[in-house]
């Protein structure tokens, strides 16, 4: 073998990318050849360098700081999977298989329409009133997501504080219901979202609150 | 949190945890510096959690968080860039931020340690952005060349290439300041 031949191999003979036939043979000129030598010694005393180098200059994160980062990543990631669910609308098969009615449980009024095709139901300060979500399935479900975003002064019961909630539920063929306790704490209201979610599909509904 | 929400945390932390070393390091590569890599890592974190559906299901969730940021990093750069603009005014010279080094040798070695890699802090800056990650993956960091194919896009002949010029434009410079023998 030539220096010219082995010029080319130096890169993959120090990345260890080399047949062992030509690693041999490479190995065998520069024992006899200084000026090939001083070439693979300089190749890697920059690599040397390199690694030396990337050893020493990521600052380590500060203590506590992936214990943050996915603490923040599960509330801001929520926030953004609602808004995205929100915005997905009504699709796929999920929206094609299902459908949702919502039915006062203990307490039922009329709804009255806020919005156009938004029913809407109303509540009492303080008083929980468990509300039925009933879901029809044309077919057996299993992992589907089920969130609820509550609007501003209404929680579930049990849940005091949160304005989101999820689990992970399975839906039966045919009738499905969820009861859903809520409590009003400020009369504020405003939108109620449901979301299931299942596989790539997702489908919202909503629900106007009104406290008196 | 409910326990639907703590279940859910817990999954996402099960299965993020083990790549946050690796996808740590990959962000201060690509940002160049410690307050933007943890926008940039904070970023990541914050749009995967809604697909943890998908990491479930990933056969190498580490090759694809890592995927993951750099197509973030390349989609926001511009707004990374302009970070990093700052920074730099602010730091002054090449290596500036590096404070020190795990020292085990002597003084004198450890002294001679620090020049070295300040060096080549200053050699790597004056490379290409292209040029500067792929030695910077491959050389500093370990990744395999068909590693950084997976997480950039870029064929192995093309970062070989680039690795093949990072290299010899290093060897160029770091000869030009003294460091290193032209041969």
């Amino acid at each position: 073998m030539t220096c010219t031949l082995i010029a080319p191999q130096i890169d993959d003979f120090l990345d260890g990318e080399l047949a062992v036939a030509e690693r041999s043979s490479l190995e065998a000129h520069v024992a006899t050849c200084a000026t090939c030598r001083s070439i693979v010694d300089a190749e890697q005393r920059l690599r040397d360098g390199l690694r030396e180098y990337g050893e020493a200059t990521v600052p380590a994160p500060d203590v506590l700081f992936y214990d943050r980062a996915l603490a923040r990543a599960a509330r801001d990631g929520a926030r953004r999977q609602r808004n995205r669910w929100v915005m997905t609308g009504f699709g796929g098969a999920v929206a094609a298989a299902m459908a949702l009615w919502i039915v006062g449980g203990v307490f039922f009024s009329a709804p009255d329409v806020l919005e156009p095709g938004i029913p809407s139901v109303t509540m009492s300060l303080e008083k929980p009133q468990t509300f039925n979500l009933v879901f029809a399935s044309a077919r057996a479900l299993d992992n589907a997501t089920m969130t609820v975003f509550l609007p501003e002064g209404v929680e579930v019961a049990g849940f005091a504080g949160q304005r989101e909630i999820t689990w992970m539920t399975s839906l039966d063929e045919g009738r499905n219901i969820l009861p859903l306790t809520l409590i009003a704490t400020s009369p504020v209201g405003g939108e109620l979202l449901a979301t299931l979610r299942h596989e790539d599909d997702d489908k919202t509904f909503r629900l106007q609150v009104q406290i008196i | 949190m409910s326990p639907i929400d703590h279940q859910q945390r817990a999954s996402f932390d099960a299965l993020v945890r083990p790549h946050l070393d690796r996808l740590y390091r990959l962000s201060f590569r690509l940002a160049g510096n410690k307050p933007e890599a943890e926008d940039l890592f904070q970023d990541v974190l914050t749009k995967i959690y809604p697909r943890l559906n998908d990491l479930v299901d990933i056969e190498e969730p580490g090759s694809w968080l890592c995927r993951i940021m750099y197509n973030h990093f390349i989609d926001n750069r511009r707004r990374y860039a302009r970070q990093r603009l700052v920074v730099i005014s602010e730091q002054g010279l090449p290596g500036q931020n590096i404070e020190a080094i795990a020292g085990n040798l002597d003084p004198v070695v450890d002294s001679e340690r620090l020049d070295n890699i300040m060096r080549l802090d200053a050699a790597l800056s004056a490379l290409s952005e292209e040029h500067r990650l792929v030695v910077l993956l491959h050389d500093s960091e370990g990744y395999k060349l068909n590693e950084i194919q997976e997480v950039t896009g870029v064929p192995v002949g093309t970062l070989k290439s680039r690795l093949h010029r990072a290299r010899a434009r290093l060897r160029e410079i770091l000869s030009a300041d003294g460091t290193e023998s032209a041969d």
